[in-house]
């Protein structure tokens, strides 16, 4: 089966700024995977252009073997999406508000499942628009997949979410994909999330995909050159190397034995992110 | 548009029409907006007379107020409503549902009309019930007038709504013009009392021909002598109450469809900002 979203050199240009400078992405079907990258990156700018809403500069986009710019009723009913902020029928009810957008489906969830689903039996009855914040966004999850969508678009999902609503929300996209077979595409802010939840996970800096792959594939690639400090002849020593060990062992047959204050730092993959972003920007 | 599309947005209309009717705020705002001012005014100055003719007031304004009731809820409420859907998102979410976008429009159009039936019906009571106002004489000119100038305005106000910037933008833009040709347009006040100059220009809007054509169902011919032209004119109520359906059908679905396209995420966004900030 063909790939659920191929993007090839998408480029985007508000006016004179190129946000995205030539996007090459490969979503397989059934994968949960994240977008990750810091505020103004273009992720929301990507998935728009993948959802069609947004029309892109160049480039070439197919999203469930369809050009987004070209998609009808019948391919959006294949997608379900999950915006960055809603606030929409703030005064229908929860229960009433996923039962009317489900009738637009052939095969939806039941409402009443769903609402278990994402934790909001209790507020079935509940006006939208009194909903807290994070329940809010589990409704928003509940009507991105209330049509059983081949491909989920999620962005920044999470944000609002308690630490156990977001255990709940991992499980829960983890047991869609798993049972409906659903790709997941999500973006977000945080690199613990991507590397617990997806399958692979890309990281758009500077308008490119500066790194792609599962976690460990990722952890490699963005591995920042860790510092190898010692003091010789009174003064402080420093050297950054990818192969610190080497080094070591390199600065003990130097000194014929052991290295004065030697110390090594190996950075975690969370500063190796944000050293990666900042060589980007 | 599928079949599919036109059954959820009748239900959909019909839902928030019924949201309104259980909304105490809305619904207080409604009766004493519509039916309290007019049952105020019909107990002031019901019992006057139009002048050089024998009609009560009560009875004029029944008819006026009626066409008025047509023509805010279309060019008022309606144009109000679309921008404020387009502020919360609501628009966006029905674009991304198959056939969304057609089941929304379906569904503002059904919540208007029951609105203006609502709203028409209570009207009436009040005219009968408070002024003394008979029944209307003529039925048959009543609906199809009450039709046709609904038909007249709808587009237009979708066609305004698509135009303004935001729901607190409409109501300054949309206020002033409103309250200027209710006075106007023959609907509150006898259109002969205006200096002629007036006269010609409400006679380019819907609002006077719809308040016309409501008269002639509504009044006895004894009220002609403070019509225009001394006469019902009810062919040329139906030509420019036609006349403006049409513009505005044609207007219409280029800006609906120019606003719904573009309608994305981060724009909202940006407009949400933008409102926060303002
Ligand atoms: N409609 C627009 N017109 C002009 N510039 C825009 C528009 N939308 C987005 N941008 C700019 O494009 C860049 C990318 O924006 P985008 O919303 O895609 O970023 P993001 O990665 O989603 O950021 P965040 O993490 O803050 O959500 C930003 O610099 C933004 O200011
Ligand atoms: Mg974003």
């Amino acid at each position: 089966m063909s790939a659920a979203v191929s993007v090839r050199g998408l480029r985007m240009k508000y006016g004179a700024a190129e946000v995205l400078r030539g996007v090459d992405l490969e979503i397989r079907r059934g994968e949960i995977f994240t977008l990750l990258g810091p505020n103004g990156a273009g992720k929301t700018t990507t998935i728009e252009i993948l959802e069609g809403f947004r029309n892109r500069s160049a480039g070439e986009v197919s999203v469930l073997g369809t050009d987004p710019e070209r998609g009808g009723d019948a391919w959006r009913a294949k997608l379900g999406i999950v915006l960055q902020n809603w606030r929409d029928h703030n005064k229908w009810g929860v229960r009433e508000i996923i039962a009317h957008l489900s009738e637009f489906y052939d095969d939806p969830h039941d409402p009443d499942g769903l609402l278990a689903a994402v934790g909001l039996t209790g507020q079935a009855g509940q006006q939208v628009g009194r909903l807290s914040g994070g329940q809010r966004r589990r409704l928003d999850v509940a009507l991105g997949i209330v049509g059983r969508p081949e491909l989920l678009f999620l962005d920044e999902p999470t944000t609002g979410f308690d630490p156990e609503a977001r255990q709940e929300f991992h499980l829960l996209l983890e047991k869609l994909a798993a049972d409906d077979g659903m790709t997941v595409l999500l973006t977000t802010h945080d690199l613990v999330e991507a590397e617990k939840l997806a399958h692979r996970t890309a990281i758009l800096t500077g308008g490119r995909i500066t790194a792609c792959g599962t976690p460990a594939e990722l952890a490699r690639a963005v591995q920042a050159q860790s510092r190898v400090r010692w003091l010789e002849d009174g003064r402080e020593r420093t050297l950054t190397t990818d192969d610190p060990s080497r080094a070591a062992w390199e600065l003990h047959e130097r000194f014929g034995g052991p290295v004065p204050g030697l110390e090594i730092r190996r950075p975690s993959l969370e500063e190796s992110y944000l050293e990666l972003i900042g060589r980007a920007a | 548009m599928n079949g599919r599309a036109l059954r959820i947005g009748i239900k959909r209309g019909w839902a928030e029409h019924m949201q309104l009717l259980r909304n105490r705020r809305e619904l207080t705002t409604t009766l004493v907006g519509t039916a309290g001012i007019f049952a105020l005014l019909l107990l002031w100055i019901g019992d006057e007379q139009v002048k050089g003719t024998d009609v009560s007031s009560g009875m004029f304004m029944t008819s006026g107020f009626l066409a008025f009731t047509v023509f805010s809820n279309a060019l008022m409420t309606l144009p109000m409503a679309l921008a404020a859907d387009r502020e919360e998102g609501t628009l966006l979410r029905l674009r991304t549902v198959p056939g969304g976008i057609s089941a929304y429009l379906v569904g503002r159009a059904v919540t208007l009309l029951c609105q203006i039936a609502v709203q028409s019906a209570l009207i009436l009571a009040t005219g009968v019930v408070v002024g003394g106002a008979p029944l209307p004489h003529d039925w048959p000119t009543l609906l199809w007038v009450l039709l046709l100038g609904t038909v007249a305005v709808v587009p237009l106000g979708a066609a305004i709504g698509c135009l303004l910037p935001g729901p607190k933008a409409a109501g300054a833009v949309l206020g002033l013009p409103m309250m200027g040709l209710m006075v106007t347009s023959g609907v509150m006040l006898p259109v002969t009392y205006m200096p002629e100059a007036v006269q010609w220009i409400a006679q380019a809007f819907p609002l006077y021909w719809q308040g016309l054509g409501l008269r002639a169902a509504f009044l006895p011919d004894a009220m002609l002598a403070a019509e225009i032209g001394g006469s019902w004119r009810l062919p040329y109520v139906a030509a420019v109450l036609a006349a403006w359906a049409v513009a505005g059908m044609l207007l219409a679905p280029v800006l609906v469809r120019r606003v719904t396209r573009r309608e994305s995420g981060s724009r909202l966004a940006e407009r949400q900002l933008a409102a926060q900030s303002s």
